[in-house]
C-alpha cells in the first residue's frame, strides 16, 4: 500500500469509529430484544446483521448519500475527517450525558459546521427538508406500529395459534425482519458514515467478473459496511447485554412489530427504486435522507403504548428526542467548525478548496 | 416452502401435542375421580372402587412423565424463553390438582370412611363441584395456549363452581357437626370434606395465576 493509500485510510478512521460505533448501538435496535430474549442466538443476528447492513449499503446506500451531498459537498480529506469525527464525539457526549441522540443529526450538524467554515451557503430548502424527516421519522414509524399490531392482534384471535407454534413463527419472523431491518440501516445510515467521503474517494469501479461490478461509491460503501458489521461483532453483544432496549420491556412479538415498522421506515427514506416507482405513479414520495434507527424504534413502541390504551407511556421521552433534534446537530456543527479551524491553522491541512 | 415449514414446525408439534395429552389427563383424572367416589358411597371399598382408584393412579403416574417430558423439551429446545417460566409453573399446578385426585381417591380406598346414607347425595354434588371446576381449569389451561379470549369465561365458571363448593362444604361440616355420631368420626368425615373442597381450591389458585399469565401472552 502507497504513503498515499495509507493517509487515506488515516483520514477515513473518523468515518471507519463512525460506522463501528453504529454497528455496535443500532444492531441492538434490530435484533437486541431477539438476543436478549434468547429468542435468536447472537451469532446468528451478528452474522444476518452484518451480511444483509453490507449488502444494503452497497446496493440502497447512494440515495440518501446523496442528500447529504446536497446540503454539502466536502471537497477535500482532511475536511470530510473532521465532519466524521465531529459527529462521532458528538455522538459519544450526548450519549454520556444520558440525552438521545442520533449519528444521523450528528453528520447534518457536521456538515452545517463545515459549510458555515467554508463560508459555503447551506440549502435550506435540504435542510428543512431532512429537518423534517427526523419529525416524520419517529411519528411515521408509529403509525406503521399501530397498523400492523392491530393486524397481528387481529391475526392471533382469529387463527387461534397454538402458543409454541406462534412461539417458532416469532422467531423465524424476527430473523427476517432483523435481516430486513439490518438492510435499511445500511442503505440508510450508511451515508452518516461515509457520505462525506464521497466526494474525496479515490476509488474506482471495480469488476468481479460479467455483470457484477461495484462503482468507487460503492466500495466507499462497503468499507463503511464492513466497519459497521466489525462493531455488530466486537461490541453491540456488550450493548444488548447491558443495555437492551433500555426503553420497555417487550415481548419478542412485540419487538417484531417495533422493528418491523421502524425497518420500514428506515427503507422508505433509503430506497431509491421505492422513490421511482411512486414518482413513475405520480405518487407523493419520501425524501432519501438517512435517519434514526433509534428514534424510529422509540415511535415504534410509543405507537404500540398508544394502540394499547395509552396508559404508562413516558411522554417525556418525546420531548428529549425533539431536544435532541436540536441540540445534536448544534453540538456537532461547533464542534465541526473549532475543529476545522486548528486542522487548518495549526496542522496545515486543506479543510475545503472552494 | 412446504417442507421448510414442516421441518421449522416438527419439533414443536410433538410437544403440542404432549401438552394437549397431559390436559386430557387432568379431564379423565376428574371424570374417574368423580365415579370412583360414587361407587364408593354405594358399595364401599369394592373391586370396582379398588379398579378406579388404581386407574387414577396410573393417570397420575402418566401425567407425571407427561409433565417431565414437557418441561424438559420445553429447555432443551430452548421454547418459548419469554414464557417459559411461566408454562412450567402452570404444568406443574395442573399435576398438583391431578396429585390431588390421587391422593383423595387413595385416602378413602385406606381410610374407607363410613359416610351416613344421608350425607352421600351431598357429597356426590360436592365430587361433582370439584370435578367440574378441575375440568374448568383444565379448559381454560389449553385456552391458554391456543385460545386466549376463552380463557376468561372458563376461569369466571371456575370462579362460580369454587363458590358453590365452598357452600357445599360448610353446610356438610355443619351438618356433620350438628349430627349424633363420634366426634372422632365427624373428624374423620369432616377431613375428607375438606379434602375434596381443597381440589376445587388449588384449581382456583390456579386460575388466579393463569389469568395474570394471560395479560403476560396477550401482545
Amino acid at each position: 500500500m502507497s504513503s498515499v493509500d495509507l493517509t487515506y485510510f488515516i483520514f477515513l478512521s473518523s468515518g471507519l469509529f463512525l460506522g463501528w460505533s453504529l454497528g455496535a448501538n443500532d444492531a441492538a435496535n434490530i435484533f437486541g430484544t431477539a438476543v436478549g430474549t434468547k429468542m435468536v442466538r447472537f451469532r446468528t443476528a451478528a452474522v444476518i446483521a452484518s451480511v444483509f447492513v453490507i449488502l444494503g449499503a452497497v446496493y440502497a446506500g447512494a440515495g440518501a448519500s446523496a442528500t447529504l451531498g446536497e446540503l454539502g459537498e466536502i471537497d477535500t480529506l482532511p475536511g470530510a475527517f473532521m465532519a466524521a469525527l465531529a459527529a462521532a464525539v458528538s455522538v459519544y457526549w450526548m450519549i454520556k450525558s444520558g440525552l438521545p441522540t442520533s449519528s444521523s443529526q450528528a453528520i447534518v450538524g457536521a456538515i452545517v459546521g463545515w459549510n458555515i467554515f467554508a463560508g459555503h451557503q447551506t440549502d435550506t430548502a435540504v435542510l428543512s427538508t431532512i429537518v423534517s424527516t427526523w419529525i416524520v421519522c419517529p411519528v411515521l414509524a408509529g403509525i406503521i406500529a399501530i397498523l400492523i399490531y392491530y393486524l397481528v392482534r387481529l391475526v392471533l384471535r382469529h387463527s387461534r395459534t397454538h402458543l409454541l407454534r406462534q412461539d417458532s413463527y416469532t422467531r423465524f419472523g424476527l430473523i427476517i425482519a432483523g435481516a430486513f431491518g439490518a438492510y435499511a440501516l445500511g442503505a440508510n445510515n450508511i451515508a452518516n458514515v461515509m457520505g462525506v467521503f464521497v466526494d474525496s474517494s479515490p476509488f474506482q469501479t471495480v469488476s468481479f467478473g460479467p455483470g457484477f461490478s461495484l462503482n468507487g461509491t460503492q466500495i466507499l460503501f462497503l468499507i463503511g459496511a464492513l466497519a459497521i458489521s466489525t462493531g455488530i461483532f466486537t461490541y453491540s453483544h456488550k450493548v444488548i447485554n447491558t443495555v437492551g432496549n433500555n426503553l420497555m420491556h417487550m415481548s419478542p412479538l412485540v419487538a417484531w412489530v417495533v422493528v418491523v415498522s421502524a425497518s420500514v421506515v428506515l427503507f422508505l427514506f433509503a430506497s431509491q427504486s421505492l422513490q421511482q416507482f411512486l414518482h413513475s405513479h405520480n405518487l407523493p414520495a419520501l425524501p432519501l435522507v438517512p435517519v434514526s434507527s433509534s428514534q424510529a424504534v422509540i415511535g415504534g413502541i410509543m405507537g404500540i403504548g398508544i394502540a394499547k390504551g395509552g396508559t404508562g407511556l413516558n411522554w417525556g421521552i418525546l420531548g428529549r428526542i425533539a431536544a435532541g433534534w436540536v441540540t445534536t446537530p448544534l453540538f456537532a456543527a461547533i464542534i465541526c467548525y473549532v475543529s476545522l479551524f486548528f486542522l487548518q491553522n495549526v496542522f496545515n491541512q486543506v479543510v475545503y478548496l472552494n | 416452502m412446504f417442507h421448510l415449514s414442516l421441518s421449522l414446525f416438527s419439533s414443536t408439534k410433538s410437544l403440542e401435542s404432549k401438552i394437549d395429552f397431559f390436559h386430557d389427563k387432568l379431564l379423565d383424572a376428574a371424570m374417574t375421580f368423580k365415579r370412583a367416589i360414587k361407587i364408593f358411597l354405594e358399595q364401599g371399598r369394592s373391586e370396582e372402587y379398588a379398579k378406579l382408584s388404581k386407574q387414577i393412579k396410573q393417570i397420575e403416574h402418566d401425567a407425571d412423565n407427561l409433565r417431565r417430558d414437557i418441561e424438559s423439551k420445553l429447555y432443551s429446545q430452548n421454547l418459548i424463553p419469554d414464557l417459559r417460566a411461566d408454562v412450567l409453573h402452570l404444568v406443574e399446578n395442573l399435576d398438583k390438582v391431578i396429585n390431588k385426585f390421587d391422593e383423595v381417591a387413595y385416602k378413602f380406598y385406606v381410610e374407607r370412611p363410613l359416610f351416613p346414607d344421608n350425607y352421600h347425595g351431598r357429597i356426590n354434588e360436592l365430587c361433582n363441584q370439584v370435578s367440574d371446576c378441575a375440568e374448568n381449569m383444565g379448559k381454560a389451561s389449553r385456552a391458554f395456549f391456543r385460545d386466549l379470549s376463552s380463557v376468561r369465561d372458563y376461569s369466571q365458571k371456575v370462579y362460580f363452581i369454587e363458590h358453590e363448593s365452598d357452600l357445599s362444604s360448610g353446610q356438610l361440616q355443619e351438618s356433620i357437626f350438628d349430627s349424633d355420631i363420634d366426634l372422632s368420626a365427624k373428624i374423620q368425615l369432616s377431613g375428607f370434606i375438606n379434602e375434596i373442597a381443597d381440589i376445587a381450591d388449588i384449581a382456583e389458585d390456579f386460575i388466579d395465576e393463569l389469568l395474570i399469565f394471560t395479560i403476560k401472552r396477550d401482545i
